[in-house]
């Protein structure tokens, strides 16, 4: 019996070291986003999404301030998708190619970027691209080479981001069902 | 045991979704069976496992396999701790922790996270009164089976995608309760053993508010059901000086189906795979010190998997018991 109670105690002692852990036990359900400053820069849904650029795969750089309003290629939403070339990633992947797009053409421009974070090379990123079949598709694929906007955006596997045409995150948050970026979409588009 | 999910919340996943570390024993002494026993008539056994896998792609949705990104080479390494105790005749307790490490390397970034994962606590009903292993089947009794009953709950004390994590490179449990309902049917006729076990596990929904350490609006998550059934078939080798050492061969599957979020189903998720193992386990001649080594491994065929990594894993464990 002695035993047992060191090695529970161990266990406790274990755990309290690893706060990090606890919030998972006893789940919280309060809405604890803080308040956000319309406009002022950040990745936060209202907030104004500073530019960045970065390589893709098709041979061009892709700069988010080109894709907003009197950018060259002016979009009325910009998509990000946060991909690791995992399971999970392709699944989302997939479901955004397959249902979620299709939905909304013909309803203004929409740029879909698959942001590839995890590569570190644009040559990685397009070979990743094409062994999974997406060479070709609608979307952008670019390498995060840096980090920077996993950083920038707070991305992490399965982030989904969405950025009107004048820079603001209208939608920040995991993949999910997909169901809360159609609503983004549903929201914004034309 | 463990490894939802880095790939990490895969790599993550791929461990938790596993049978627990493999613990030697089994109701006879000297270990076969995938999770940790307290063989018959014995008091106390705690085991220590460690457990190296190997990540090599994976199978999307519909059960096709790609390869992993170019460059990139992921593995995690899990160290389990385990306890099990009898509270009486028929029946026992275990507790099993396990602290993990991921190392996702891919063509020009590395990230290198650890942390304590998933926990377990288990009871166990043994529905036998006295050692069913034997030398021949002369009677009806010979033939009665070491039957198991019992439940495990696993308890969220790793790193999951909803506390407070940079990234998904930091996750080292899924974040959910599950409770597992199992059986067992083990029975040895020297020097031959054999074990069918099915398991039924289902999580509990928690609320979410917090994704890879930033504040979201609240919602409610629950994983699908899981399912996992193996069947194995030992020998027994005797050796000269009361030694034994056991060879294994094993075959598991196990589904987990979709999960839904504020009630609705997610479509991209739900998860399966088939694998193979083997293992030896040495035992000294009173059972009560084993040693256990341990492969399993899962073929690149389409259809072997889906939604899930494609791993191969080593490990190597311990195992003392006590009177």
């Amino acid at each position: 019996m002695f035993t047992i109670k060191v090695l529970l105690l161990t266990a406790l002692l274990t755990l309290s070291a690893c706060g990090n852990t606890l919030d998972d036990l006893n789940p919280s359900s309060d809405d604890l986003r803080p308040t956000v400053i319309a406009n002022s820069i950040g990745s936060q849904p209202g907030q104004k999404a500073a530019d960045f650029s970065a390589p893709a795969t098709n041979g061009t750089t892709f700069k988010l301030s080109d894709y907003l309003v009197g950018g060259t290629f002016s979009s009325d939403a910009v998509v990000f998708y946060f991909t690791m070339w995992c399971p999970i990633c392709i699944s989302h992947t997939d479901h955004l190619l397959f249902n979620i797009i299709p939905q909304f053409q013909g309803r203004g421009t929409t740029t879909y970027v698959l942001v590839d974070y995890v590569s570190g090379f644009i040559a990685s990123t397009t070979v990743s691209e094409a062994v999974n079949g997406y060479a070709g598709s609608i979307f952008t694929t670019i390498a995060d080479e840096n980090q920077t906007i996993l950083s920038q955006l707070n991305g992490a596997m399965g982030k989904t981001i969405v950025i009107d045409n004048n820079g603001i995150v209208q939608m920040n948050e995991d993949f999910r069902t997909g169901d809360n970026l159609i609503h983004t979409l549903n929201r914004i588009l034309p | 045991m463990i490894s939802p999910f880095s790939k990490a919340v895969f790599l993550v996943g791929a461990a938790l979704l596993m049978p627990t570390a493999s613990f030697a024993a089994s109701c006879c002494g000297g270990g076969s069976g995938g999770s940790l026993v307290l063989p018959k008539f014995r008091d106390l056994s705690v085991g220590a496992t460690i457990a190296y896998e190997k990540y090599d792609g994976f199978w999307d949705k519909d059960g096709l396999w790609h390869q992993d990104p170019e460059g990139s080479d992921l593995s995690q390494t899990r160290l389990s701790l385990g306890v099990a105790k009898r509270i009486n005749d028929n029946w026992q307790i275990s507790l099993s922790t396990p602290f993990v490490w991921n190392r996702n390397q891919y063509a020009n970034n590395t990230f290198n996270t650890s942390g304590i994962g998933d926990s377990t606590i288990g009871i166990l009903y043994e529905a036998f009164d006295d050692i069913t292993c034997t030398w021949v089947l002369d009677t009806w009794e010979d033939y009665k089976p070491a039957m198991y009953f019992g439940a495990t709950l696993t308890v969220p004390t790793g790193i999951s995608p909803y506390d407070d994590v940079k990234n998904n490179f930091d996750i080292t449990g899924r974040g959910f309760y599950r409770l597992d309902i199992k059986t067992s049917f083990e029975k040895t006729v020297y020097p031959w053993n054999a074990t069918v076990a099915l398991n039924y596990g289902k999580y509990f929904e928690r609320s979410i508010n917090r994704e890879y350490g930033v504040y979201v609006a609240p919602y409610k998550k629950n994983l699908g059901d899981r399912f996992s059934g193996s069947a194995s078939l030992g020998y027994t080798y005797f050796i000269s000086s009361g030694d034994t050492l056991t060879i294994t061969g094993a075959y598991a599957y196990m589904t987990e189906d979709k999960a839904t979020i504020d009630g609705l189903v997610d479509e991209t998720s739900g998860i399966s795979k088939k694998s193979f193992s083997g293992t030896a386990a040495w035992a000294n001649e009173d059972k009560s010190l084993v040693y256990k080594l341990s492969y399993a491994y899962t073929p690149h065929y389409h259809n072997w998997g889906a939604n899930f990594p494609t791993t191969s894993s080593l490990s190597l464990g311990v195992n003392y018991v006590y009177d």
